[in-house]
């Protein structure tokens, strides 16, 4: 990868280390710059750059090849951190490893596309802090860019895998744009409040949260700017909504038909989009008799979200591929920049060459044409040995050897 | 210029094919190749293709082109796509493409199959009424056509999610609110273009005292009906009853007599209207 730089990524996260550990050692986004430029000041590091999100901590690092930087690492940022809870990779694995990590291929929730703007913040604050050049600042950025492509190119961030996103990702096949719509959540815990940050996300336009005790709503419509209501009002609140998110338990509370108005519904001149989250139902399946209800309840949408991890699962599987073609453009890009001090100085031997053969064969009556003849003789002989390194620079590692070395580092996971 | 007028009218309904299939594509998942630039150019082309077509056709017969049965169906043709790409383009959605551009590449391709590459000259289509009529009567038809197909979309967009079936036509379709919007935008360009082409016919006709022409003609009631029947589609919204569902059911049901009154307005000796 560098004749004389060594890579070297640490790290703990969700498959090494219970939550009771990874919260130990959060960096967070205030504390990254002070900690990569921490990092930066051991003598044995050149470049840092800090990955932490809430089931990830990874510093990444370069230094001379015959420094143990992992240890450097290890003594500043995961002190007394058990080893069974810690990976620590080289080179081409943790370039592997980071690719992976952008792509959401590492994540707890597969394909989630958090993580990549993790990344990214990541190489800003390292960037910010000039802790990023030679080797982190193309690397990361190329993380970046892989990630987007696994997302552009593969289906492992498409289909929601949480029933609160997929129930307002079916809610936009119905309204469109939330920017002018009412959606009204019954239930102020936990998927209540979910509910509403996505449809928040969404420029939703008005919201109101109903619950059994208007304290809890008011806590929560507060966090979004909403009104709030009783659970009587319900019924009234719906008809002149166009999105009801039920999210509550107890099984107390039910919505049928006998809690609207006769006609209520009949007379609604947009479709109503129900989306039942409740475990017992909190809306009666007699709705479904108005032509203009659509209503899904958790059964629904568990049987779509089982399909959208079946096919993220297929797309992990067939990431790897592009995941190669990365690694092989990363690897030949940085075998080419460290020809960079050679490409340098073969150029001044051309040019020293050029003028010491034009001095003994023209001397002092070389004409202006001769010169530029020169010139673009030295310039193509030049273009025609860089080519050839160029070459050599792609071939050093196949593809093929860059797979079978891919499939060792999954096979060790 | 007859043998351009001839190599068109073979590429057009091969180029319509190909703007269909791209915008088709999108069915097919991610999977499927990114064309979104490509289908962009395919269409914008094809319709520059089409133009130029007419154009041809205008210079070789020296005058308005669309004078009978086959030509108007190809500016039908035309009119639906530029129509669909004016509407794709305001919605910000170009879901429905597939399916429209391949209604467009169906009427090219029974155009180009029956058509005479050069026909003959119309001494009708001089008169600016005349070429006013009929260039307002092919545009409100293809606006017509694009809110019948937004509608059926709609209706079939509308089944899926009540059964609860969340395949290609769901992830792909406009959402139910966005059609429900081109169907009606559709509906008004198709109603306003027919006022205009229905009150240019109706004054050439007493102008010219057109033979067998009678308010009682079936062909005549069929079209005010119709243009009666767009007319409360375009303006449901703030119709209270006209729900955007039943504005749907209308434009498809508007799409099928839509159809029968093109059929007997293009087919020879059917009504007093009927192209020679």
């Amino acid at each position: 990868m560098h004749p004389e730089l060594k890579l070297v990524l640490v790290g703990l996260s969700h498959r090494t280390a219970p939550v009771a550990v990874r919260e130990r050692y959060v960096v967070s986004q205030e504390d990254q710059d002070a900690c990569v430029r921490g990092l930066a000041q051991a003598p044995e590091i050149l470049e840092a750059t800090v990955v932490s999100t809430c089931n990830r901590t990874e510093v990444l690092v370069t230094g001379r090849k015959d420094c143990d930087l992992a240890a450097v690492v290890c003594q500043r940022i995961f002190r007394n951190l058990p080893e069974e809870h810690m990976y620590s990779y080289e080179d081409v694995h943790a370039v592997i490893h980071l690719f992976r990590v952008s792509g959401g291929l590492d994540s707890l929730v597969l394909g989630e596309s958090e993580v990549l703007g993790q990344v990214r913040r990541a190489h800003e604050i390292a960037q910010q802090a000039g802790t990023a050049n030679t080797l982190l600042d193309p690397l990361l950025s190329q993380a970046v860019a892989v990630g987007k492509r696994l997302r552009r190119e593969t289906d492992i961030g498409r289909g929601s895998l949480s029933v609160a996103r997929l129930a307002v990702d079916i809610a936009a096949r119905v309204v469109g744009s939330f920017r002018d719509r009412h959606a009204l959540i019954v239930g102020a815990g936990e998927t209540g409040v979910l509910v509403a940050r996505h449809l928040k996300a969404l420029d939703l336009g008005r919201m109101t949260f109903a619950n059994r005790t208007l304290e809890r709503a008011e806590e929560a419509a507060s966090e979004f700017g909403a009104q709030t209501c009783g659970l009587d009002d319900v019924p009234d609140r719906a008809l002149e909504a166009d999105l009801v998110f039920t999210c509550i338990e107890g099984g107390d509370f039910e919505l049928s038909q006998s809690s609207f108005p006769k006609r209520g519904l009949a007379r609604r001149d947009r479709p109503l989009f129900v989306a039942d989250l409740s475990v017992p139902r909190a809306v009666n399946a007699d709705l479904r008799r108005f032509d203009q209800v659509l209503l899904y309840d958790l059964d629904d949408l568990s049987k779509v979200i089982e399909q959208n991890r079946r096919r993220r699962t297929d797309a992990a599987d067939g990431s790897a591929s592009i995941l190669v073609a990365e690694l092989h453009k990363f690897l030949s890009l940085r075998t080419y920049a460290s020809f960079t001090p050679a490409i340098a100085e073969l150029r001044a031997r051309f040019e020293a060459t050029r003028d010491q053969t034009l001095d003994e064969i023209a001397g002092a009556t070389t004409s202006p044409e001769s010169i530029e003849l020169t010139h673009q003789l030295t310039k193509r002989l030049l273009d025609v040995a860089l080519s050839q390194m160029k070459e050599s620079a792609r071939s050093t590692r196949s593809e093929a050897l860059l797979e079978s070395e891919y499939q060792r580092f999954l096979e060790n996971l | 210029m007859k043998t351009a007028l001839q190599a068109l009218n073979v590429l057009l309904p091969s180029c319509w094919m190909l703007c269909a299939l791209l915008h088709g594509m999108a069915f097919g998942g991610p999977s499927a190749p990114n064309v979104v630039g490509i289908r962009r150019w395919a269409l914008r082309a094809t319709l520059l293709l089409h133009v130029m077509a007419f154009a041809l056709l205008w210079r070789t017969v020296d005058h308005f082109p669309v004078s009978d049965t086959w030509t108007t169906l190809s500016a039908v043709a035309l009119s639906t796509a530029a129509l669909y790409a004016w509407i794709a383009r305001s919605t910000r959605h170009a879901g429905s493409g597939g399916i429209v551009l391949g209604l467009v590449f169906l009427l090219q391709l029974v155009a180009s199959a029956f058509n005479n590459p050069v026909p003959g000259t119309r001494a009708g289509n001089t008169d600016a009424f005349q070429v006013a009529h009929v260039s307002t009567s092919v545009l409100a038809a293809s606006s017509l056509v694009l809110s019948g197909v937004h509608g059926l979309l709609y209706l079939i967009l509308f089944r899926r999610m009540r059964e609860r079936r969340f395949g290609a036509l769901f992830q792909h379709l406009p959402s139910l609110d966005v059609l429900a919007r081109m169907t009606r935008r559709a509906a008004l360009a198709g109603f306003a273009f027919a006022t205009v082409g229905l009150n240019l016919g109706i004054g050439l006709a007493h102008a010219r005292k057109v033979e067998g022409f009678d308010y009682a003609d079936p062909h005549v009631i069929l079209t005010l009906v119709l243009w009666i029947h767009f007319g409360v589609i375009a303006f449901s919204e703030r119709i209270r009853g006209i729900t955007a569902h039943r504005a749907s059911f209308a434009a498809t049901a508007g799409l099928v007599v839509l159809l029968g009154s093109l059929f007997l307005t293009l087919f020879p000796g059917l009504t007093f209207h009927s192209t020679p």
